[in-house]
This record gives structure tokens, C-alpha cells and sequence, in this order.
């Protein structure tokens, strides 16, 4: 750490240098451990896989969607734009090698510097948590020395930029906790901005914005007996509780615009967005739409997309449901009607005013309008949308939609359906392509067209099913019109040619605001169910987590042994668990003895374990806590931010004990052999870190004996090339 | 479900015994002779004997109401609080229309009042300083233990009243140890003794209720294909019920495979190829669920056809599983299974018994050692497949129609599967002596463990499906959707009375603020020393709190849940909000009334409890046909008579 000081004084101009010679000594050994051999080895490591593919998106512009918020991939973009990367590499599977194009090294050492820094600011959060230098050294070698966090920083991963961000916010916190004035609302703004970059590098980061929150609250409620005047406390209150609030969500809105900003081209992604937003993109839909007609006529030939959630569009073809399902319940026995997720010239419908017989759309088009009553009928064959009470194929409790087909039997077709127009202006407003969600309301039975999101079996060629149902307001209702234009001939023949080769000519560009676009990601963000890979090898629960039971596999070197694993160190490890335990323990045994009116440790001992203590083991559980309930494929990483308040605590734990045995003249002289016991606990991890590093570099052959020396646990599993 | 009790068939259900059994008494008693099949609601009971069977589970539903009375009673000691509170759940048409039917939750419900009943008087004993083995503390204790036990045992969810036990417990135990005119000795005497009556005795009783359902139902059901073979073997009726197969296995015997996770199949064969496109064109492999010839497979040594005498296989041992009525052996190799494809494709494949390296596979018996002999239905095996090392699976996944529907075999990489355990079932070989199965079947305590197993498993097993509605928790305070009862002519709409239920809502927000502000200006008082006049109030607001909690711990979880979800779920965390708004009106009215001068407050005071008590007995008269059946048009039509009551668009009815 570096502070100058310039010190005007009238007759000479003073430097004064401070170095913090420890800081700066294990800042140079975390960037002496994390950059070594960084570009080793140059084959795509895990996740990169997905990082990487994003930063290449990124250098193109290509639209993409992910889960999880940008900030990190942007950074990551960053530091390959400036190393020249052209976003010319496929990243298509884990272990393939890099070409001489992409800047791996830059590219990694965004996490690795960031990893780096983690250890410097344990350093200064423990000093600020008012413990011993020592303490405070002993947190920063413990985190120096953790294997997992060496792994993790070493490649294009984001942990270790979110946590970084995250213990920054909470050091700036903690400091603006014990300042007033001016210096206090400095600190917590730039707590607000880092707690806002943590939460917009991964979701996780709200759990350590909840931590600073309690820690906000916990101060005010602390100011409560100190302050008299009652406006005072809550102006005091309102500021902090404003700032922290405002702050950073303005960082994370606007992370999301520099996103979208970034990113105008349509890509791979683009058809989980609505057509609207797709249209906004430059190429992809937007250059199909371009220009068609905005309003839906009589005589509009559309394609019928399903609005929210699965991407597909109504379809139809010529077969027919069979006379009877499975189950032995029968059918109408008339044309299927689907949904499909692909493109397909059996997507296309032609909207007829029922009381016209010409198709051909007029001059000026008749205009749908919302409450109109139409027919639809299936492009190639001519048959119109119905539906009837007969029970649906795979939902017996909704109706059966199909094409009508005149058998001559005793069931008339009921083809008309009422335009529902859900985001109209007015009472008037007409259909818009794209812009306009409709419902198709059943007239005579009044259930809406909806997608059930169940699958067809086989003589359904798996296609979705299509319903029409009582409860209008699901959103499974909602349609939009995507591809659209007017019908020119009005001979049958004709108009499947026209369908078959038709091609428009552009006119105008769909625009959507930022906020439009940036409330339907969040929204979609948040719908996004991952097609998890259930029983990944090497995922893990929850539980197993504090035991170390299973590591990540990263990467395999092709041609030996070598290979990387995100494995912690476990003697840190389960001394961490311990400690856990233990400030459980003494809280449990402190409080029973305080009410019991014992008073064993002096108020400042006790009040630092409280204080300190208590931010430490809070922090820890809400990290850790919620992945109770995610019900999502869990890897050993989303440990991570937990564990380094578990880091923490441990050292703290070191120091509350230390502290105890200095306090009592008995136990005085046990100190030295706590010192001398803690030093060969320590100089263990050095020797295991060193053990387990060749995981984290991969850069050594391993034997077979190698690992299995290394597998000191038998649930661990590393990988071994087949001999041949 | 109580017909199953009656007829001691054996079923499977995702709820613990004891409130069927009940019902199924209470069936019995009443004449019920087991025989109506319930099969869907709106089925008509022609003559069944039902009656008695709705009379006990109503009485039981009913008598939530005087006792939640006494528990209100028993926090506040105040008739005002409690008046209101009881009558809010009293009016509550959603409250009484569960209680009306031959369900669970009236059981559930009365059990937990119980339980909320006797934990506050036992903390009011406790207050008022009664030794811990004093007769009448031990008494009230062993009521609570009782209770919380028969809540448990009726559903899952009684787990949450047993936390919020716990939770009371923990304070009276920190009010005791803060006594310092006491010594440790007693917090500790209180200790032990409610350790005894509030853990020991209520999981004694547990048990002892699980006991009872597994010696009633001794018959074969239809729930048998969800437990082991050893639990099997305890069922009368069952093909495994009495009959006797060699101890340990043998090379050349005739066996059949069972795969180990709930509810899995027999390894199964027949003579149908894979269809082209679907890996190689061989035999196919699958699970089936039911007994048939195709399950037998042949195990042989990986070298030879037939060995001399008879050679025992141990674990360890490469063998060859031949299909016995075709002559295919199990064999797999590097192509991937139909449906999952990260796992290899498992095929038949050779003729009568000759095949390639292909076909050999390495038994172990799992957590066993190498060389251990392999038994009948005791021994857990894993195939792990010799050349691909791959363990020999079920994914469950249902196969296509060229399957049969039956489930889909494959061989997985990862041979920590939790599904790739097998065991053996049927076990021909004459050369050895039989034992009888007897000797295989589980004790109680295996099956016990066993039962709970495989009802965790169907309990996380209801997920919603893709697009179906389902209820959410957001939706249940502020009463957004009900749920259908009874079928289409004489309708029963499961909906709370909106006006209870919004005024509960309300009042929840209400305690939330008085809590916070209440205890800042105690903060404050305290260090400025300003003072404040300690008395009903703080009564009042403390059991305001306790039910708080009670109703978050009913409630809250629920958002964490997986699985399906009904409308029904919310009612527990109901009887403790309604509470809340008893005692929370008591309280504002009486702190609205310090404020005014006696004669007017008095009057107000009157005024105010008059109009809640009308509207809530008015407002229980609107919505009563919700509960009692309606019939006629829906409501969404003009001219229905119950179309001027559907407040909210979502309402059903």
C-alpha cells in the first residue's frame, strides 16, 4: 500500500512514503503463485468453455443469452479486446486446444489478478475488523495457500472476481460503519458501487448485499441509544438505507446497457426473445420482418409464435389424430394441429373475416381489429382452425384444437375465434405484427387457443401440443404474429406458390426501448429453466461441501497425466469446518454463562466476538444456506464465497483463542506452545498446498502411484489415461 | 385408502400411517366394510357406509375451534383477543369446508392444536414456577409429547409444529436458566424432563404407530412394487411370501435381476431388436416391472459354458449373464443408449451363450470385499462391464413403443450410479440347499427405515409438470385461487372467506410495523430513560409474536418446496394468523382506547368490536353455499346466484 502525503507547509515541500511492507509482500506472493506459467496449459479449461464463447460473442456483437449477468464477461472481453483478440475461435469442447489467436494469457488475467488482490483485501479486512496484524497475516496466508482459490483464479472463471468485489464492498461497509459525515457517505457509496459490481458478475453476490444490509441495519439499530434527536436518526437511517438501495442498482441497470449496447446483432440465442426483440436485432428476424405490413388484414398471411416461455409456432399438416389414444380414449379423428419450435412452411395461416370468400387483401387492407371474429385457415391445406368438446390428445381436461375436415357426421365445425388484443391502447386497436400479444378466444365455447407444453407421442412426430382452454389468463395463451404479409392471388394454387417462394422487401425497422429490452431479459433471466445435466460426474450437494467430498475434474491433458482439479486444501479445509463449529460452541456456552450473570471475558473480548464473530458466521451461512433449496445441478465452486468467510472466521477463531489464554495469569505460559502448535499447523498447509498445487498448475506428468498418493480421500476422483 | 386397512392389503403412500388409521377405525366402528373402490371425486357412494367415517373426521375438524379458544386463552388471558381469534376461524368457509370431508387435514389440524394448546400451558406452568416432576407439569407434558407425535404422524408437515414447540421450549428454558434466584441444577431438572416427554416419548410413539401400520397391512397390494425383495417377503400373498431359493448363488443358476432403486424392475429380455437408428441392430435389454419368463438370465464363468459341480460365485468374479430363454448374453459396447446419451448402449447379443469380449462383466458386491460369496436377495451387486468399465444401469426412462414402455438399461461411465445396484431374486439351482425366504425378510426396523426411504422419495417425486397449473405460494394469503372438491352438478369450491383472510393479511403487515416501531421506542426509552409503563400490552404483543413465528414456520418453507403444492397447505399457518389478528385488535383497540377519555372509549371501543363481529358472522353467511354446495350456473354467467360474490377474476366457482 502506498500513501503519498503531500504536507504544504510554508517554507518546504515534504514526501512522505509509506509502504505497507507486508501487504506489498503478499500481494507479490499471491501474483508470484497466480501468474505463474498463466497460459499453461493452452487448451480450454471447464467453464471456459462457456466464458470464452461469450467473449467471443462479445467481440463480434452477436446477441446472446446466459442466465447469469454480464459484468464478468464483460471484463473478460475487455481484457481480450485490448490484447487484440479477434473473436475468431471456436470454443466447441473442453481439452481442445487454443490457436495462436486467441490471447490466453490476457484473457486470464483478469481472474488471476483479481485472485491475487483477494488475498491483499482478507488482509485489509481482517485489520479492519480491529484483530491482530498477525491475525490479520494469518487470514491472507490462508487464503494464499488454498488451492481451490489458485485454481480458480487461474482461469476465465468469475468467482474470484465476485468475491473480490464482494469482501471490497463489505471492507468499505465496515469502514463507513465506524466514520461519520462526509467519509462515511464516501465509503458506503463506493460500498454500494462494488456490492452492485458483485451482484452483476454472478446472482451470488446478493447474498453478500444481504450481509452488508444486516451490517447497515445492525449500525443504525446500534445508533439508536447513542443519538437523542429522533430527525437526526431517521435522516441518518434514510441516507444509508438510500444509497445503498439506488447505488447499485443504477451499476447493475447499467451493466445491462452497455450489454445490450454491445451486443446488436442477432446470434444463436436470439429465438428464446420475443419476435419483438429479435426484430430489434440487426440480421436474423429482423431481416425477415423487415418492412412487412404492420396490420394483420383479412386476407394476412401470418405465422402464429407462442409469446412467453418455449419458442414455437402454430402449426399444422396433413395428418390426422388417430381414432384412438393409448389410454383408449378416441378422437375427433381430424387434422393435428401443433406447436412447432421450427421454422416450417406448415407454420403459415391465412386470416379470413368469416363472411368474405375472397382472399386476395383489399385496397386499403380490412383491417383486424381488437374484438373482430375470424377464421384461420392452415396455409397448404386450406383448413380452418376449429376446436370442439372433445377431449385433447395428452390434457383430457382442455379441448381438442384441430383443422376442421368435413367427415359428414354430426359434428359442425366451430371455426371462429375472437381476437383478443391483451396489450391493446385502445378499445379500436388494430392486430400489429409483432407487436400485438393476442388471444384467440374460442367464440362458441370461450376458451382461449393455448400451448399446453406438453409433447405428442410418435403419430404427433413429438410436435407440442396445442389446447384450447377455460382459464384464459394463463400466459400460455398469449400469441404474437411474427412473419406477415398480404395474400395476392385468390387462387389456391397460387397462393401455396406464394407461400413457398415468397420474399419481402424491407421498409422499416422495429425499435424497442432500452427498458423494453432490458425488463424482458430479466424476466426471461429469471423463466430460464437450464436444461440441467443431471448426474454431472463430478457435481456435489450441498451437505457434501464443508467435508470436501468431491473435487472437480477441470481438464486432462491429452497426451499425459497432467491434469487440473478444483480440490481444496484440505487441512485448511477441515480446519475451517472446525471453527465452525467451535464459535457455534463458545456462542452457545457464552450466552448461557452471560445469563447466568457470569461474566468470564472483559466487555471489549466479548463485544469483538459478538461484532467481528458474528459478521463473519453470518456470513458464511448466507452463503452457504441457500444452495439448501436451488434445485439445480450444484458444483463444488458455489462453495467458494462462502468458504473464504469460513477463512476468516477460522483466523479469527485463532485470535479469540490466543486472546483467552493471554487473559488468564494460569494459561499465560500456554500461549507460546498455542503459537508454537499453530506454526506446524501452518507450516502442514504450506506442505500440502505445495502437494496438491501440481492439480492447480497441471503442468506435471502425473505416475500412477502420484495419484494415488494425492487421493487421500477414496470419494475423490482423478482421471488416468488408459495404457494402451 | 381406509378400505386398504380394512381388507390389510399393503399400499404406498407419500403421507406417515396414523391418520388413515384413524379413519379407517373410525370406518370399521361405523359399519364400513372396505369394499367402495374411491376412485375419483364425484363418484356417488352407493350405500357405502361412509358416514360414520365423515362424522369422526368433522368432530375432529370441529373441535380445532374451542380448542384454538383455549389457546388463545392461554397466551393473552384476554376474552376479547380470544373471542375474536376463534371467530375468525369459525367463520372462515375455507376452514370448515376441509374439515367437512374424510380428509387428512381435519386430523392434522386437531392434532396441531393439541400440540399449540399444550405447549402454552405448559409454558404457563412453567411460569408459574411448577416443579418439573410435579404431577400436573408431567401430565401436560406427556399431553403435548402425545400430540406432537400424532401431528407427525399424520403428515409431514406436523414437522413444522414440532419446531415451533421446540422453539417455545428453548424460551420457557432460557426464562428458567435467567431465574438467578435458582440454581443451574433446576434449568437442568427441566431439561432432562422435557427431553424425555417432548423427544424420547413423542418418536417411541412414532415408531409404535408405524409398527401397527406395517404388522395391520400384511397382504400383498398394489404398493409392493415399491419396497425390496426382503420387504417383500413379508407380504402374504406375495410371490415371495414363503418360498425358498438357495442361500448363496452359484454358477449356472437360473436367476432373476432386481434393480435396487425404488420401485425398479427385473432386468429383462425378449425377442425384439433395437430399431435402426438406435445404436446396433440387437437384442434389446430393459427393466420390467412385472414377473415374466423373459426376467431369467443364467450367470456362467466368463471362459467356459458350464463348470463342474457346483462352483459358488464370489464377488469379484468375471462372469458371462446369459438370457435363458434366448440364448443372448448381456453385452455392451462404445455405442449410446436410446435415450441417454451419455451412457453406452446395453445389448443382447451372441448365440446360445457365444459372444465376444464384449460380454464380460465383473461382479461386485457394493461396499463388499473381493471374494465374498454372493447371496439371494442380501447382496447389493453392481455389474461393472469388464472392457468399458461402465456399470450396468436403469435410467428409468420409459422407452419408446419399440420398447414396450418398458424402461430403458444402459451402461454408465460413472460408476458412482445410485441406480446401478442390483439384487437377486428368484434363484434356481438344485444342487444347493433351499432356505426359506423368511430368513431374508427384513426386521421391523429395516423395513421401518425402509418405508421412510421410499415415502421421502415419492414426496420429492411430485413435480410439477411442464405448463400444469399449479398452486403458488404467493397466491394463499391473499386468497387468490381456490380448489374444486366436488364434481360439476352439486359443486364445493375450497376458498377462504376473503374477508377473514385479507383482514389476516392486513394484519400480519399491521404486526410487522407496531413489532418494529414497539421495540425502537423501547430502545430508545431505555437509554434515555424515559419511562415506560410496562403491562398488558407487552403481553399481548409477545404472544402476538409467538404466533407470528408460528404462522412464518407454516408458511415460509413452503416457498422452498419442489414439489406440488395445493391450496390446502396453507391452513395450519391460517388457525395461527387468525390468532394474530385476535390478539393484535385486542391490542390496538386497547392502546386506541389510552388515548381517548374512558367514557368515549369506551364507547368506541364497543362500536368497533361490534362491527367486526357482524361483518365476520355476515360475510361467513355470503360465502357459506362455497362450503355447502352450489348448484345452478357458474358464476362467471350474469345470472347465477353466487355471480355477485366473485370478487376476484381468478375465483373458479
Amino acid at each position: 500500500m502506498l500513501t503519498n502525503k503531500m504536507n504544504h507547509s510554508p517554507s518546504r515541500i515534504y514526501l512522505q512514503l509509506k509502504i505497507d511492507v507486508i501487504a506489498i509482500g503478499l500481494l507479490i506472493l499471491a501474483l508470484c503463485t497466480r501468474l505463474y506459467k498463466l497460459d499453461e496449459p493452452r487448451h480450454i479449461v471447464f467453464d471456459e468453455l462457456h466464458y470464452g464463447r461469450y467473449v467471443s460473442l462479445y467481440t463480434k456483437g452477436v446477441f446472446f443469452f446466459d442466465a447469469h449477468p454480464p459484468l464478468g464477461k464483460q471484463l473478460l472481453y475487455l481484457a481480450g479486446s485490448i490484447a487484440g483478440y479477434d473473436g475468431n475461435f471456436t470454443f466447441d469442447r473442453i481439452g481442445t486446444p487454443y490457436t495462436d489467436n486467441v490471447p490466453v494469457k490476457a484473457l486470464r488475467l483478469v481472474p488471476a489478478v483479481s485472485g491475487s488482490f483477494l488475498v491483499l483485501i482478507t488482509y485489509f479486512l481482517m485489520l479492519e475488523l480491529s484483530l491482530h496484524q498477525w491475525t490479520a497475516i494469518l487470514a491472507a496466508l490462508l487464503v494464499l495457500l488454498e488451492n481451490c482459490f489458485l485454481a480458480q483464479s487461474r482461469f476465465m472463471l468469475l468467482e474470484s472476481i465476485q468475491i473480490l468485489f464482494g469482501l471490497c464492498g463489505v471492507y468499505c461497509i465496515i469502514k463507513s460503519t465506524k466514520r461519520i459525515g462526509l467519509t462515511a457517505l464516501v465509503w458506503l457509496c463506493a460500498a454500494a458501487v462494488l456490492l452492485g459490481c458483485c451482484f452483476s458478475v454472478k446472482y451470488s453476490g446478493l447474498y453478500t448485499y444481504y450481509l452488508s444490509l444486516f451490517l447497515v441495519g445492525r449500525h443504525i439499530w446500534l445508533q439508536l441509544d447513542q443519538i437523542k434527536s429522533g430527525t437526526r436518526l431517521l435522516f441518518s437511517a434514510l441516507w444509508r438505507f438510500a444509497v445503498l438501495l439506488i447505488i447499485p442498482l443504477a451499476v447493475y441497470v447499467s451493466v445491462f446497457y452497455m450489454h445490450l449496447s454491445m451486443l446488436p446483432k442477432a446470434g444463436p440465442h436470439d429465438s428464446v426473445m420475443t419476435s419483438a426483440f429479435q426484430a430489434s436485432l440487426q440480421g436474423g428476424l429482423a431481416s425477415i420482418t423487415h418492412g412487412q405490413p404492420l396490420h394483420v388484414a383479412h386476407g394476412s398471411q401470418i405465422t402464429l409464435r407462442h409469446t412467453h416461455g418455449r419458442t414455437c409456432w402454430l402449426h399444422s399438416h396433413a395428418h390426422v389424430y388417430p381414432v384412438r389414444y393409448a389410454d383408449g380414449r378416441g378422437s375427433s379423428h381430424q387434422q393435428q394441429v401443433t406447436c412447432y419450435s421450427f421454422k416450417d412452411v406448415n407454420n403459415w395461416w391465412i386470416v379470413k373475416r368469416p363472411d368474405q370468400a375472397s382472399l386476395a387483401v383489399s385496397r386499403p387492407p380490412d383491417a383486424i381489429r381488437h374484438g373482430d371474429i375470424v377464421q384461420l385457415l392452415h396455409g397448404i391445406t386450406s383448413r380452418a382452425l376449429n376446436s370442439h368438446d372433445v377431449a385433447a390428445a395428452v390434457s383430457p381436461q382442455s379441448q381438442e384444437v384441430s383443422c376442421y375436415i368435413d367427415y359428414n357426421v354430426s359434428m359442425p365445425a366451430q371455426n371462429l375465434w375472437r381476437v383478443d388484443i391483451v396489450n391493446r391502447d385502445s378499445e379500436e386497436s388494430t392486430w400489429d405484427s409483432i407487436r400485438s400479444l393476442v388471444r384467440l378466444v374460442h367464440v362458441d365455447t370461450g376458451s382461449g387457443l393455448r400451448y399446453s407444453g406438453r409433447q405428442l407421442p410418435a403419430w404427433g412426430f413429438h410436435q407440442h401440443e396445442i389446447v384450447a382452454d377455460k382459464v384464459l389468463s394463463h400466459q400460455d395463451t398469449i400469441w404474437n404474429v411474427e412473419e406477415h404479409r398480404y395474400t395476392k392471388a385468390d387462387d389456391r394454387k397460387e397462393r401455396e406458390r406464394e407461400l413457398v417462394t415468397a420474399e419481402m422487401i424491407p421498409t422499416a425497422v422495429t425499435q424497442l426501448t432500452f427498458w423494453e429490452k432490458f425488463t424482458e431479459l430479466q424476466y426471461k433471466m429469471i423463466a430460464h429453466a437450464p436444461d440441467a445435466p443431471h448426474g454431472h460426474m463430478f457435481a456435489s450437494e450441498p451437505a457434501e461441501w464443508p467435508l470436501l467430498v468431491r473435487s472437480i475434474a477441470y481438464w486432462l491433458s491429452p497426451d499425459s497425466n497432467a491434469q487440473i482439479h478444483l480440490i481444496g486444501n484440505i487441512v485448511t479445509w477441515y480446519t475451517g469446518t472446525i471453527s465452525v463449529v467451535v464459535y457455534s460452541a463458545l456462542l452457545a456456552i457464552y450466552s448461557v454463562r452471560k445469563r447466568r450473570a457470569c461474566e468470564d471475558l472483559p466487555p471489549f473480548v466479548l463485544n469483538k466476538f459478538y461484532e467481528t464473530g458474528y459478521t463473519l458466521f453470518l456470513g458464511y451461512w448466507l452463503h452457504y444456506l441457500p444452495y439448501f433449496f436451488i434445485d439445480r445441478t450444484l458444483f463444488l465452486h458455489h462453495y467458494l464465497p462462502a468458504y473464504i468467510f469460513k477463512i476468516l472466521l477460522l483466523a479469527y477463531i485463532m485470535d479469540h483463542i490466543y486472546l483467552v489464554l493471554q487473559l488468564h495469569e494460569k494459561t499465560k505460559h500456554v500461549t507460546n506452545l498455542f503459537i508454537l502448535c499453530v506454526t506446524i499447523w501452518l507450516s502442514y498447509i504450506v506442505l500440502t498446498f505445495k502437494k496438491f498445487s501440481v492439480l492447480n498448475y497441471g503442468n506435471v506428468d502425473l505416475k500412477e502411484n502420484d495419484l494415488m498418493s494425492l487421493r487421500w480421500k477414496d470419494t475423490w476422483d482423478f482421471i488416468l489415461h488408459k495404457k494402451i | 385408502m381406509a378400505s386398504w386397512y380394512i381388507n390389510r392389503t399393503f399400499f404406498f403412500d407419500v403421507h406417515p400411517p396414523l391418520g388413515k388409521m384413524l379413519i379407517a377405525l373410525s370406518g370399521k366402528l361405523s359399519g364400513y366394510d372396505g369394499t367402495f373402490p374411491f376412485e375419483k371425486p364425484g363418484d356417488k357412494y352407493d350405500g357405502a357406509r361412509y358416514q360414520g367415517m365423515r362424522l369422526f373426521c368433522t368432530t375432529l375438524g370441529a373441535l380445532v375451534i374451542p380448542l384454538t379458544f383455549l389457546s388463545i386463552w392461554e397466551m393473552t388471558k384476554s376474552l376479547e383477543a380470544t373471542f375474536i381469534g376463534t371467530l375468525l376461524l369459525l367463520c372462515d368457509v375455507g376452514f370448515m369446508t376441509l374439515n367437512r370431508y374424510i380428509l387428512l387435514d381435519p386430523i392434522l389440524l386437531f392434532f396441531m392444536s393439541c400440540s399449540i394448546y399444550g405447549c402454552f400451558k405448559v409454558s404457563t406452568l412453567t411460569n408459574d414456577g411448577l416443579l418439573p416432576f410435579s404431577p400436573r407439569m408431567l401430565s401436560w407434558q406427556i399431553f403435548l409429547g402425545t400430540s406432537l407425535a400424532c401431528t407427525m404422524s399424520v403428515k409431514f408437515v406436523g414437522l413444522f409444529v414440532v419446531l415451533f414447540v421446540g422453539l417455545r421450549t428453548v424460551a420457557d428454558l432460557w426464562n428458567i436458566l435467567g431465574d438467578l434466584s435458582k440454581p443451574v441444577k433446576f434449568t437442568i431438572t427441566h431439561l432432562i424432563v422435557r427431553t424425555l416427554t417432548l423427544i424420547v416419548w413423542p418418536f417411541v410413539l412414532y415408531v409404535f404407530f408405524f409398527w401397527i401400520h406395517l404388522t395391520v397391512l400384511s397382504k400383498s397390494g398394489n404398493g409392493d412394487g415399491f419396497y425390496s425383495s426382503g420387504f417383500q417377503a413379508r407380504l402374504e400373498g406375495n410371490s415371495l411370501h414363503n418360498a425358498s431359493a438357495p442361500r448363496v448363488l452359484a454358477y449356472g443358476a437360473l436367476v432373476t435381476l432386481k434393480n435396487h432403486r425404488t420401485g425398479g424392475g427385473y432386468l429383462h429380455s425378449h425377442h425384439h431388436l433395437y430399431p435402426a437408428g438406435v445404436g446396433a441392430r440387437q437384442q434389446q435389454i430393459t427393466t420390467y416391472t412385472h414377473k415374466d419368463e423373459n426376467n431369467r438370465w443364467q450367470i456362467k464363468p466368463y471362459n467356459r459354458e458350464r463348470v463342474e459341480g457346483t462352483v459358488v460365485v464370489r464377488s469379484g468374479d468375471l462372469v458371462r449373464v446369459t438370457h435363458a430363454p434366448t440364448g443372448r448374453n448381456l453385452h455392451s459396447h462404445r455405442e449410446r443408449a436410446p435415450l441417454t446419451a451419455k451412457h453406452l448402449q446395453v445389448t443382447g447379443y451372441g448365440e446360445d451363450g457365444v459372444g465376444d469380449a464384449n460380454d464380460v462383466w465383473k461382479i461386485v458386491i457394493s461396499g463388499g470385499k473381493d471374494g465374498e460369496e454372493i447371496q439371494t436377495v442380501r447382496s447389493k451387486l453392481m455389474l461393472v462391464h469388464y472392457l468399458q468399465a461402465c456399470v450396468l444401469t436403469t435410467t428409468g426412462k420409459q422407452l419408446p413403443k419399440w420398447g414396450y414402455e418398458q424402461q430403458e438399461v444402459s451402461c454408465n461411465p460413472n460408476l458412482r450410479d445410485k441406480n446401478a445396484l442390483w439384487n437377486i431374486e428368484d434363484n434356481v439351482f438344485d444342487d444347493l440347499p433351499k432356505v426359506s425366504f423368511e430368513s431374508y425378510a427384513s426386521g421391523f426396523l429395516e423395513r421401518f427405515y425402509e418405508s421412510h426411504a421410499v415415502m421421502f422419495q415419492g414426496n420429492s417425486g411430485l413435480k410439477p409438470k411442464e405448463g400444469e397449473v399449479t398452486s403458488q405460494p404467493w397466491q394463499w394469503p391473499i386468497n387468490y385461487r381456490g380448489q374444486f372438491f366436488s364434481g360439476s352438478t352439486h359443486r364445493i369450491y375450497l376458498l377462504g372467506n376473503p374477508v377473514v383472510w385479507w383482514t389476516n393479511l392486513a394484519f400480519l403487515i399491521i404486526f410487522f410495523l407496531v413489532y418494529i416501531i414497539n421495540s425502537i421506542k423501547e430502545k430508545r426509552a431505555e437509554a434515555f430513560g424515559v419511562s415506560r409503563q410496562v403491562g398488558e400490552g407487552s403481553l399481548l404483543l409477545n404472544a402476538a409474536g409467538w404466533t407470528f413465528i408460528g404462522w412464518a414456520l407454516h408458511y415460509i418453507p413452503f416457498w422452498a418446496m419442489g414439489r406440488v403444492l395445493y391450496f390446502h397447505h396453507y391452513f395450519p399457518a391460517l388457525v395461527f394468523s387468525s390468532m394474530l389478528t385476535g390478539i393484535l385488535t385486542e391490542y390496538l383497540l386497547s392502546s386506541v382506547r389510552s388515548y381517548l377519555s374512558p367514557e368515549l372509549g369506551k364507547t368506541a371501543y364497543h362500536c368497533i368490536i361490534g362491527v367486526v363481529i357482524s361483518t365476520t358472522v355476515y360475510s361467513f353467511y355470503l360465502f357459506s353455499p362455497l362450503a355447502y354446495g352450489m348448484s345452478g350456473p357458474l358464476a362467471s354467467e350474469p345470472n347465477s346466484t353466487m355471480a355477485g360474490l366473485k370478487w376476484l377474476e381468478s375465483w373458479e366457482f
